[in-house]
């Protein structure tokens, strides 16, 4: 009985914060006109998130394409069809791997750090020193946060493609021999520029990207202002992202391909 | 009926309270609360932990609004502003947090220059100036490239300070000003608020316990308790009444009407010794 | 100051860098890296089974590509593909009575057009038309010509939710599409055994606009490349009347088992399939014995 109470809680208390994360966002998106005078601070947000981000993402992009170079190799030797290595690299890193494992990455990376950071501001009256001294808190921290994320996460989401292809090239062609022109040719010939690139990586890292910097923001801005709240909301900023970019990648798939 | 907006601003008086009532799950904080702050006057407001001091000041500056009565500031009925007009009253008005709430991500030159770029465009050597002018106010023009995390925690509520009066505020309000503070720190900051208060005639409000430091500094004292002003006047007097909160305030009494006992049910029945219904 | 800069000019190279990157794939590992299209001009073809040839498959001539698939159609009542290519200027000359071919890049990779010159001293032009074709091979046609046609098609009837019994339908599943030339005309709705007859029925739902296939058509299940998934194949018949909803078809071809067709084929049990199809292409005659690595065994 009690344990049934308690799920219908946690129900309402999952529907509740999914309810008042999309009132935020709204709020967010409104302080967005005002945010653009404080350009300088999306553009240092930027700095922080995107270009911070860019080791881990390189490294694991770069690991990425060569494992899947080296896994693919294997499993289309089977067939006679390692000549087609460089298309199902592509493929697989532009359709799936390439913005979800950026997303995830960036929401262990960057999220954590944003909702930290805005919690810490909070828990330190910084956010309550600038209402007082008349600056709005949505349009100054939280909103070049949220624009930052959006805008770094799809460049983020090409650049780990792109190492993600000279992993792949690198396992498939100069260590395991498949033909240089093949691996290419094989791989223009399958990617479509629209299907593949345009919906598959931009569109849906500029989804994970809202997202990832909406729960981020969010979970940093109604933080407990306490030491142990902070804690609690990058946990649930990582937990509440990686359920997100999972589910959403299942309804964008739908929806774009 | 509705509360008016504006009134002819008072010529003595800048802060007007009157009537205000709030209520905070449950508890009430403010009772009908009356209380007037005069104009280049230190004013201090005491009063036992969790009656509501902090919130007061809240409620001066809108970030909190009651649910009955008016908070007039310089002829603005505060509780009844939009954000935006709330927001042009608050650059008249500093505030010096209780945790100095530096932000941790500027050096304190650009704390203390922070509001200036964010409502002027002046020219970047008019913003060094005027921030160079209020640091050495401050007495701390060599910090200026020291980042909050290196500030003692002296330091650090003295460039807030200089941040709150960087507009030449009209209002001053300092939330527990001398708490954690050595000696030393504690009368620079004491001198501070006075010398800010005589030169530029600011009138200020100040939250806090330290009974002596408030002697040196106030005009005037409020003495809070149950959501209600029970003894105000000169500090250097008001000790001495003879009503029993400011006996048992400022003489350290460990009861009296703040009771020792949070309100329970009888000791005696709690322990068993007495039978259920006597 | 100089800490402000330093955010923007390197927030300025991650900005670059990140489309730097997107130019990178979208150029360099997708199909635009092979469409630097200029201007071209289109022909038509048709085919009687286009197999999986996609839009965009290249066009090549002596295996360089001259242009790609534009569009694939068909027309209703008409059992042959339209495919029309768009082909680079550049390569304007092409004799009128060239051969266009669908091949398939080894035995695993997509389909492409070829396209093998004529003699005549004509060329083709815009909205030309090439008039003869060859159209792809499912595996299980070219195996069933090394068995001496023991498995071609004979006749049979049937309509829009049409029957037909199969003795052996392999792999085919439900929602497996139903193909006439090599387009997709409907869809397999349900396959379940008989248990009278001992053999499978199979329920196919066909798409209104096809209400011309004639009522002897034969149905025959096909696998769709060496490994892909099964379809139903409708190759029509020559009856005047058409197939009405709830026909049965009376003739089918079943699935054939690959390894049964290799192992009756190949007496000296070398079990190489490509080798088995490429002979098969090309030289029936000469078959198995060709295989270079069978010797090795």
């Amino acid at each position: 009985m009690s344990a049934q109470v308690h799920r219908e809680n946690v129900v309402l208390q999952s529907l509740g914060q999914i309810g008042s994360c999309g009132l935020f966002l709204l709020r967010v998106l409104a302080a967005v006109p005002r945010s653009l005078r404080h350009v300088r601070e999306t553009v240092r947000q930027l700095w922080f998130v995107g270009a911070m981000s860019l080791t881990i993402i390189m490294t694991c992009g770069l690991f990425v394409g060569m494992v899947l170079g080296l896994q693919l190799y294997h499993v289309l030797a089977i067939f006679g069809g390692t000549s087609a290595s460089g298309s199902v690299v592509a493929l697989s890193i532009y359709r799936e791997l390439g913005p979800v494992v950026t997303a995830l990455l960036f929401a262990g990376r960057a999220g954590t750090s944003i909702t930290a950071e805005i919690g810490l501001m909070r828990a330190t009256d910084q956010i309550a020193a600038m209402e007082m001294m008349a600056v709005d808190p949505i349009a100054y921290v939280v909103a070049p946060r949220f624009l930052a994320g959006l805008i770094a996460m799809p460049l983020l989401c090409c650049v780990f493609c792109a190492m993600g292809i000279f992993g792949g090239h690198l396992v498939g062609v100069s260590w395991l021999g498949v033909d240089n022109g093949t691996f290419w040719s094989n791989m223009t010939s399958t990617v479509d520029v629209y299907q593949d690139i345009i919906n598959g990586v931009i569109w849906k890292s500029v989804g994970f990207g809202a997202v990832c910097s909406l729960i981020a923001v969010f979970q940093g801005y109604t933080t407990a202002p306490t030491s142990e709240g902070v804690a609690y909301a990058t946990t649930r900023t990582v937990v509440a992202s990686s359920i997100a970019i999972l589910a959403l990648d299942f309804i964008l798939t739908a929806f774009l391909m | 009926m509705t509360d008016p907006v504006l009134a002819k601003p008072d010529e003595r008086t800048l802060v007007r309270i009157r009537g205000l009532t709030t209520v905070l799950s449950g508890k009430t904080v403010f009772d009908a609360l009356d209380l007037d702050i005069p104009r280049g006057k230190v004013t201090a407001i005491m009063g036992p932990s969790g009656t509501g001091k902090t919130t007061l000041l809240k409620h001066i500056t809108g970030q909190m609004r009651g649910d009955a009565g008016q908070v007039w500031v310089d002829g603005f009925n505060v509780p009844r502003l939009s954000r935006e007009q709330l927001f042009t009253l608050r650059e008249r008005i500093g505030y010096l947090f209780q945790n100095s709430a530096l932000l941790t991500d500027f050096d304190v030159f650009e704390n203390v220059a922070f509001p200036l770029r964010q409502h002027t465009s002046l020219p970047e050597v008019l913003i060094r100036n005027i921030v160079l002018t209020k640091l050495q106010a401050v007495g701390l023009r060599g910090a200026a490239s020291l980042l909050p995390t290196e500030l003692s925690g002296g330091m650090a509520r003295r460039v807030a300070l200089a941040r709150a009066i960087v507009f030449d505020p009209m209002l001053i309000l300092y939330d527990e000003p001398f708490v954690g503070l050595d000696p030393i720190a504690l009368h620079q900051v004491l001198k501070l608020i006075r010398t800010l208060n005589e030169t530029l005639g600011i009138t200020s409000v100040l939250v806090a316990h330290e009974l002596e430091a408030i002697k040196q500094v106030a005009d005037h004292v409020y003495l809070i308790a149950n959501g209600k002003v029970v003894a105000q006047g000169n500090p250097k007097t008001i000790a001495d009444d003879g009503s029993p909160w400011t006996r048992q305030f400022f003489g350290g009494e460990s009861d009296g009407p703040v009771p020792f006992q949070y309100p329970a049910d009888d000791y005696a029945q709690a322990l068993g010794f007495k039978e259920g219904i006597a | 100051m100089s800490q402000r800069k330093s955010y923007a000019v390197g927030t300025g190279m991650f900005i670059v860098l990140g489309f730097a990157a997107l130019v990178y794939l979208a150029t360099q590992t997708s199909s635009i890296a092979n469409s630097h299209q200029g201007a071209s001009y289109t022909v038509d073809a048709q085919f009687a089974n286009i197999g999986a040839l996609k839009e965009r498959a290249p066009v090549k001539v002596a295996g360089v590509r001259i242009g790609q698939v534009q569009s694939i159609s068909l027309e209703p009542g008409k059992d042959v593909a339209d495919v029309s290519l768009s082909i680079d200027k550049k390569y304007a000359q092409i004799p009128a009575d060239s051969v266009a071919t669908i091949y398939t890049s080894g035995l695993l990779g997509d389909q492409y057009v070829g396209v093998q010159f004529g003699n005549a001293k004509n060329y083709l032009a815009d909205g030309g038309h090439i008039g003869l074709t060859k159209s792809t091979q499912p595996l299980e046609e070219m195996l069933g010509k090394f068995l001496g046609g023991g498995s071609a098609a004979d006749a049979i009837g049937g309509t829009y939710n049409v029957k037909a019994s199969f003795t052996n339908v392999g792999a085919l599943a439900v929602g497996a599409p139903v193909k006439m030339a090599g387009v997709a005309i409907g869809s397999v709705t349900d396959v379940k055994a008989d248990p009278v007859k001992l053999d499978a029925t199979v329920t196919m739902s066909i798409d209104k606009k096809y209400n011309q296939i004639p009522d002897d058509s034969a149905a025959a299940i096909f696998t769709s490349g060496l490994i892909g998934s099964q379809y139903v194949a409708i190759q029509p018949g020559g009856s005047p009347n058409s197939l009405k909803d709830g026909d049965q078809l009376v003739l089918t071809q079943s699935a054939v088992q690959l390894e049964d067709l290799i192992g009756k084929f190949l007496v000296s049990g070398s079990s190489s399939g490509s080798n088995a199809n490429n002979g098969g292409n090309n030289n029936p005659a000469g078959n198995g014995s060709s295989n270079p690595n069978a010797g090795k065994h």
